[in-house]
């Protein structure tokens, strides 16, 4: 694993560490419940309603990053799940469906009390059922209708005019599915959902998403980057599965803080910096030290991912009278606006030229395909931009069929073949 | 008499007996696939799958027929869309794209599958980057497949807005266009049960997939007459199965299976044993009518829970000797549901075997038909 440059990483890091102790522990001491929740979820929702939640996909990246998902794999393609099926949302209930307890990271997932997922992908009803009789937990299902108008440039809207940019009908839909959701936790806690604090953690979250807009733009105005591309992706995400939360916005500050501060010393990520490259995509979560393996030779520093820049334009709303509604616009779209054409592709090319990116890698997640989606459309914009792509035909979590030697050869040609262009 | 028939996909030959030319007449649509509505004097809509409404835009005065490719080289949409697509939808694309379909009017994509979102998400685009591109109308129908009283009534509401978007209709076309649906799903059941005894797979998915692109009042017509004819055959010997899994557009697993002395007597799919399900009600008011039809009583990969989408599979099974899990090679979805539908068989004693070789080139591989082979004898001991 590469050096943390950052102390807010480390700081980021023992949090996450401390906070998954203290979930365990309330749940095995203290009977507290929590869910399990695709991170499309309004988490919010949760939050207000005190279940602490654990993101699947969060729970992916701990398990591939502790260079596990090819045991659990191997053990669910076993047990009749054939090994094309997708392993991104799938790998944590891998890690549940057996298995030696002890090698499980940080002491395993409890049994939660609720699991919940956004019906995106054909796969997911079944991945969750499956996972929620696992477990013997209630599952509770919110549908996603498909969005049938899409206007251009989605993020100069999706702030004051989010109302007009989602269309009313999938709003009132998914108000709807989060009045059936809100139940679910009254039932399970015994209390009541108070809309007002609703409005004060929406609040929080753009108070939090402010700060770190500020960060995108160091990053974007700073000449060389101040912080690492894998750096921003722990700090931002710490924050971001407890948004709006007190922990969530000082840290969002602190992150600023120390930022800004390397910006006005001059503290570059990479002293080196000759070319500035953007990761489209999920994390390739199994083999984070990818991210500075072309440091040294090319001064090739990956300056973005969507991590750190889709929470300003994807999560800020203004305008909270009815907070549900804006948080059902939060939700109801993330997958057309992080991911398909047109949304994604105009996106990608605006923060490329706003962060000034020499060459894009982007990840074609073969082993997940049906999150392969809109990739196609993504190059081609880039390349009718002037900016070179390489795709990355690997699996976000799933390490049996990388070979880092090799794909770190083919990136480096593809840098020299960026750096004759530039001379 | 002995008629012999080349299928769409090219070069296969089968045998059906007992022709006629009503039989003759539904071989040939099934075969043509679109090209039948190519000499239409009403705009024709293309649809993605069995969930579109197709009363709806019948009533509207379109002629709805089924996209439905055979999958091969997808030139067109290579430069847009990623491997992970399965080729239906490819195909889909990539004939959109060419311009080969320029004649459709209306491309009407129901939300059944992300796929098919994605479809509609990908042809918006490239209309959009490419305007001076022919391609047709494109309208998504956001049905949803999740059993909720919330998706019932947002599924109702886009029932109408797909009405409306889809021009001025009264309700009397509207309700005639409901009795020639019903009247092709009696059809449709009137096959289906002689499949029972007198009327093989192979033989049978020709004559019911002709449904997705006939009239349906000429359909029910032929397709009547056929199961008339069919009644008067001597029943097939053979231990019953069914298929279970991928989509089969084709009858070519149905002919491996049958080569050795089964009979398939269905298959959860659309293109089969699920292409007529019950009536569209009259009793209620006809857009309401229609859309329970879709939501309630249409096989897609996104019902659920489980417990709704396994229903019809389960109660089949305990009618059949053995169960075929057919799961294609492309994949991303059925696999998930096989483990759980392959206990449900053991727990009721119902034999089945696994077969993951694609037959849309015509056949299943050797290895493929020595596991057929030895499960028959099986079923037949
Ligand atoms: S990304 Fe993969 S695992 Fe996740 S929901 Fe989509 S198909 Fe399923
Ligand atoms: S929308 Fe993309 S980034 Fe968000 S959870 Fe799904 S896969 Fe991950």
């Amino acid at each position: 694993m590469a050096e943390r440059q950052l102390q807010c990483t480390t700081a980021a890091a023992e949090f996450q560490k401390a906070w998954f102790a203290g979930l365990r522990q309330d749940v095995f001491e203290r009977k507290k419940p929590y869910a399990i929740a695709q991170a499309d979820m309004p988490l919010e929702l949760f939050q207000v309603m005190d279940v602490p939640v654990v993101s699947n996909q969060w729970w992916s990246a701990i398990v591939s990053a502790k260079r596990l998902s090819g045991y659990y794999l191997d053990l669910m393609n076993a047990a009749g799940y054939h090994e094309g099926l997708c392993r991104y949302c799938s790998l944590s209930l891998a890690s549940t469906m057996g298995g030696d307890p002890a090698k499980a990271p940080w002491g395993g997932l409890p049994k939660p009390a609720m699991l919940g997922a956004r019906l995106t992908c054909d796969c997911i009803q079944r991945v969750f059922s499956l996972y929620a009789e696992t477990f013997g937990s209630e599952f509770v299902a919110l549908d996603a209708p498909g969005a049938e108008q899409l206007p251009p440039r989605w993020w100069e809207l999706s702030r004051h005019r989010w109302e007009e940019l989602f269309e009313d009908h999938r709003l009132d839909f998914m108000v709807a599915q989060f009045e059936r959701l809100i139940q679910a936790l009254e039932r399970l806690t015994g209390n009541g959902f108070d809309e007002a604090r609703l409005r004060t953690l929406m609040e929080g979250v753009n108070r939090q998403e402010e700060i770190l807009e500020e960060v995108r733009e160091l990053i974007c105005a700073a000449p060389r980057t101040p912080v690492r591309m894998h750096e921003q992706i722990s700090n931002v995400m710490a924050a971001q599965w407890v948004r709006g939360s007190e922990w969530a916005i000082s840290h969002a500050r602190a992150f600023r803080d120390e930022v800004k501060a390397r910006v006005e010393q001059g503290v570059a990520a990479c002293p080196s910096e000759r070319m500035r490259l953007m990761w489209v995509g999920a994390g390739l979560w199994h083999d984070t030290d990818f991210y500075t393996a072309f440091e040294e030779r090319f001064g090739a520093v990956f300056v973005w991912s969507m991590y750190l820049a889709f929470g300003p334009d994807g999560y800020i709303r203004y305008g909270l009278d009815n907070p549900l509604r804006a948080l059902a616009s939060r939700t109801v779209s993330m997958n057309e606006q992080l991911h398909n054409p047109p949304w994604a592709n105009e996106w990608i090319v605006d923060q490329a030229r706003r962060h000034r990116i020499d060459a894009a890698l982007i990840l074609r997640p073969l082993g997940t395909k049906p999150s392969d989606t809109g990739n196609r459309f993504i190059e081609r914009a880039l390349e009718e931009a002037g900016i070179p792509v390489l795709p990355i035909f690997a699996d976000m979590v799933d390490a049996r069929s990388w070979d880092a030697a090799a794909m770190r050869g083919k990136v480096a040609q593809f840098l020299e073949s960026v750096e004759a262009r530039c001379t | 008499m002995n008629h012999a028939y080349q299928t769409y996909t090219g070069g296969v030959q089968f045998n059906v007996p007992d022709s006629s030319p009503e039989i003759e007449q539904l071989q040939q649509s099934y075969r043509a696939r679109l090209a039948g509505a190519l000499g239409q004097s009403r705009p024709v809509a293309g649809v993605t799958s069995n969930t579109a409404p197709w009363e709806l835009l019948c009533a509207a005065g379109y002629f709805p027929v089924l996209l439905s490719p055979a999958n091969g080289p997808a030139p067109f949409a290579a430069p847009y869309m990623e491997a992970g697509f399965d080729g239906r939808t490819r195909s889909i694309f990539d004939r959109l794209l060419s311009g080969e379909w320029s004649f459709l009017h209306t491309v009407v994509i129901p939300r059944t599958s992300e796929q098919e979102h994605k479809l509609f998400l990908y042809l918006r685009e490239v209309a959009r980057q490419e305007p001076s591109r022919k391609l047709p109308r494109t309208l998504l129908f956001n049905l949803l497949h999740a059993q909720s009283a919330e998706a019932r009534t947002y599924g109702l509401s886009r029932t109408r807005e797909l009405w409306k978007a889809l021009g001025p209709a009264s309700m009397e076309e509207l309700a005639k266009a409901i009795a020639d649906g019903n009247a092709a799903r009696g059809a449709l059941r009137a096959l289906l049960r002689l499949r029972a005894d007198r009327l093989s797979g192979a033989e049978a998915l020709p004559l019911l997939g002709a449904y997705y692109f006939m009239d349906r009042a000429d359909y029910a017509r032929l397709a009547v007459r056929a199961a008339d004819i069919m009644a008067a055959r001597p029943a097939i010997p053979g231990p019953r199965v069914m298929i279970k899994g991928s989509m089969l557009d084709h009858p070519h697993l149905h002919r491996a299976i049958e080569g050795h002395g089964a009979v398939v007597a269905a298959e959860d799919d659309w293109w089969g044993s699920r292409a007529a399900g019950q009536d569209v009600s009259t009793e209620l008011g006809p857009l309401e009518a229609v859309f329970l039809k879709y939501y309630e009583d249409a096989p897609s990969p996104r019902v659920f829970p489980a417990s709704v989408a396994d229903a019809w599979f389960l109660e089949t099974a305990s009618t059949v000797a053995g169960v075929v899990f057919y799961i294609s090679p492309d994949d991303d979805v059925r696999g998930w549901d096989y483990p759980r539908q392959r206990s449900a068989l053991d727990a009721r004693g119902i034999p089945h075997l696994l077969l993951r070789e694609d037959p849309a080139g015509g056949d299943v591989p050797p290895e493929c038909h020595d596991r057929i082979e030895e499960f028959t004898t099986r079923l037949k001991g």
